[in-house]
């Protein structure tokens, strides 16, 4: 990749009125199912706040290693998958075992193909990424005595939600289900951000920024492509343990190419880079999605549409629009 | 059946018709990928609509061959319009946004196909002089696809007198290893992108009419089609003509053969295949960038 990538202004850190607006986000987005009862909105906001993760977890890949995975989706599927199995077959009531060994089991997953899709250019890396996440595609669809094929996985137990033995909520309650995965994608989200600021995030934006350079000065290019690879599918991992929780039911139609197309869009349309923008892009496109699927079976020309104007006119996405309308009015 | 023998028959030619698919939708690709660094993710949904505009021209009467020579221009004419239009102001940016771009084409047109031809499959209606099947060494083998393996042979050797015995042939090879020379030597390399693009996509629609009558024409043919042709350059080796022959027709056999034994899971050995290859072969069989 010679030519760099346009990415939103950078964000300083935290000053005081940031955190108090953040603070107040997130205690309004907690409050949110206390005051407003309606379930259709408290299982809206849960999927955006799941698919946030997922995008940020592709943010990660793309917006700060500067590798592009057309499937990420693939990897909440495959998790959401070992955690409804693990689940029905093995443990019916172990919550935490179960998303623990389908994250686990993500990165074991991701471990190989990373290993391989690393060793191949910029570009191969992309085109491999599509490979594989079709054939995890193709495997979940056709498998049928395992995975249910087209009908997804159903006759999911709902095991309690339970910490040290004292038994809080049961994971059916979508108010209960809806706190721990705010509580979740927080931390999930602090945590990326703090790794992603560290040395070890520095070396991942030089990859991103210049590849050969930053092999120049003794970085193993390959081995932190693998790192925040596997970064990348676990948080992803993570997201799909909390869908499957949330939804109860998961199909192959989730671990589309469509679908993977969606979760790049939400990138696009917060800004890559940013880590929050993905977030905010993520809570956009579930909610028009929300709003155009119903209207129109031709939902499929509209988000390529969408795409193709966002790639042409707005690559910084939402986030940078601030400035991108500074620069507009300096010039 | 037969033997043994008319089942290796069966399978070695089906694997060379499929292997030829492959390899026409893959040179495109990588025509277009070696003159202009452009990955067209939309590549596989312009064979669809070559497919499906082979269907509507034998549909409204034409013979099966003229739409052979039909169905391309179209596809063509459609990549000229998608170059000037979008393609051509990506070459500036990162090749991220332009893999993004036409990954949104791609949804775009498989959208646009399901909106104009419906969701159910198709069939081309072949002529009858060659719905008939010939005996080969103890099998029954389709006419058709004899004719699907000559036409393949055909525009592949076409392809080769094109590239190497004519002056556009030379500007091509040589656009593909020093651009800015040519650029200086008075070629409007602007003229050999677009050029590229319009071969690329020509050669797309070539190989949806020919595949048509093979499989059913529906609108997910593109996406799998896309991930063969995928599978076949990285093997070759990004932008390696000879690479992408060579993978073709591994690809095309192994295909085949994974078919003909576990039909279900056939493309995850496919998979596999390329995994192992790239595991110690990462830039390919022929490595990368070789334009010949």
């Amino acid at each position: 990749m010679d030519k760099y990538l346009t990415l939103p202004d950078k964000q300083p850190g935290f000053s005081l009125p940031k955190i108090v607006v953040i603070l107040i986000i997130l205690a309004s987005l907690a409050v949110f199912p206390f005051v407003f009862t309606n379930r259709f909105y408290i299982s809206l906001i849960n999927e955006m706040l799941i698919y946030g993760l997922l995008a940020m977890s592709l943010d990660v890949l793309l917006g700060y290693t500067g590798l592009l995975s057309f499937m990420h989706n693939a990897y909440l599927g495959i998790s959401a998958y070992a955690v409804g199995l693990f689940l029905i077959h093995i443990s019916p009531s172990s919550l935490w075992l179960a998303c623990l060994a389908g994250v686990l089991f993500t990165a074991l997953v991701a471990l190989p193909v990373g290993w391989v899709q690393v060793r191949t250019g910029g570009l191969a890396f992309a085109l491999l990424t599509l490979a594989f996440g079709m054939m995890f595609h193709t495997i979940v669809w056709k498998w049928y005595s395992l995975t249910g094929g087209d009908d997804g996985l159903m006759g999911m137990p709902n095991p309690a939600i339970s910490i040290f033995g004292w038994e809080i909520a049961n994971s059916g309650d979508p108010t209960a289900m809806y706190l721990l995965t705010l509580v979740v994608v927080t931390t999930c989200y602090m945590l990326t951000r703090r790794i992603i600021r560290s040395p070890f995030g520095a070396v991942l934006e030089a990859i991103r920024e210049n590849e050969e350079r930053a092999a120049f000065i003794g970085i193993n290019v390959r081995m932190y492509k693998l790192l925040g690879w596997m970064l990348a599918c676990t948080l992803a991992g993570v997201a799909g343990a909390l869908f499957i929780l949330y939804k109860g039911y998961i199909g192959p139609t989730t671990m589309s190419a469509f679908a993977g197309a969606g979760v790049l869009m939400m990138l696009l349309l917060g800004g890559m880079g940013t880590l929050w923008g993905p977030l905010v892009g993520a809570a956009i496109f579930i909610y028009i999605q929300d709003y155009i699927s119903t209207m129109s079976e031709h939902w499929e020309i509209y988000l390529g549409i969408v795409v193709v104007l966002l790639v042409l006119f707005m690559p910084t996405g939402f986030v940078g629009l601030g400035g991108y309308l500074k620069r507009l009015r300096r010039s | 059946m037969g033997g043994s023998l008319s089942t290796a028959v069966d399978i070695i030619l089906n694997s060379l018709v499929l292997g030829g698919v492959f390899l026409i939708v893959a040179i495109g690709l990588n025509i277009i990928y070696g003159l202009s660094r452009v990955m067209n993710l939309a590549h596989g949904s312009l064979y669809a609509v070559g497919a499906y505009a082979g269907y509507s021209i034998v549909g409204i009467g034409f013979n099966y061959f003229a739409a052979i020579l039909l169905a391309p221009i179209l596809v063509a004419a459609v990549g000229l319009v998608l170059e000037r239009t979008i393609i051509a102001p990506m070459r500036k940016r990162s090749m991220i946004y332009t893999l993004i771009l036409t990954y949104g084409l791609m949804f775009f047109l498989d959208g646009l196909i399901k909106y104009v031809w419906g969701n159910e499959p198709r069939f081309i209606e072949l002529p009858t002089m060659i719905q008939s099947t010939i005996p080969i060494l103890g099998t029954q083998y389709p006419v058709f696809r004899l004719v699907m393996l000559l036409i393949t042979a055909a525009v592949m050797t076409g392809l080769m007198l094109l590239l190497n015995k004519t002056k556009i042939g030379i500007i091509l090879r040589a656009s593909s290893t020093i651009p800015e020379m040519v650029s200086c030597l008075g070629v409007n390399m602007k003229h050999v992108h677009i050029g590229a693009f319009v071969l690329g996509c020509a050669l797309a629609g070539i190989a949806g009419t020919i595949a048509g009558p093979l499989t059913t024409i529906d609108p997910l043919m593109g996406h799998e089609m896309l991930i063969s042709s995928f599978v076949v350059i990285v093997i070759g080796g990004l932008g390696s003509l000879r690479g992408a022959v060579i993978a073709a027709l591994l690809v095309g056999a192994v295909q085949t053969l994974a078919e003909f034994f576990i039909t279900d899971l056939a493309m995850v050995i496919v998979y596999m295949l390329m995994a192992l290859i790239l595991a110690f072969m990462p830039r390919g069989l022929l490595g990368e960038g070789k334009f010949e």
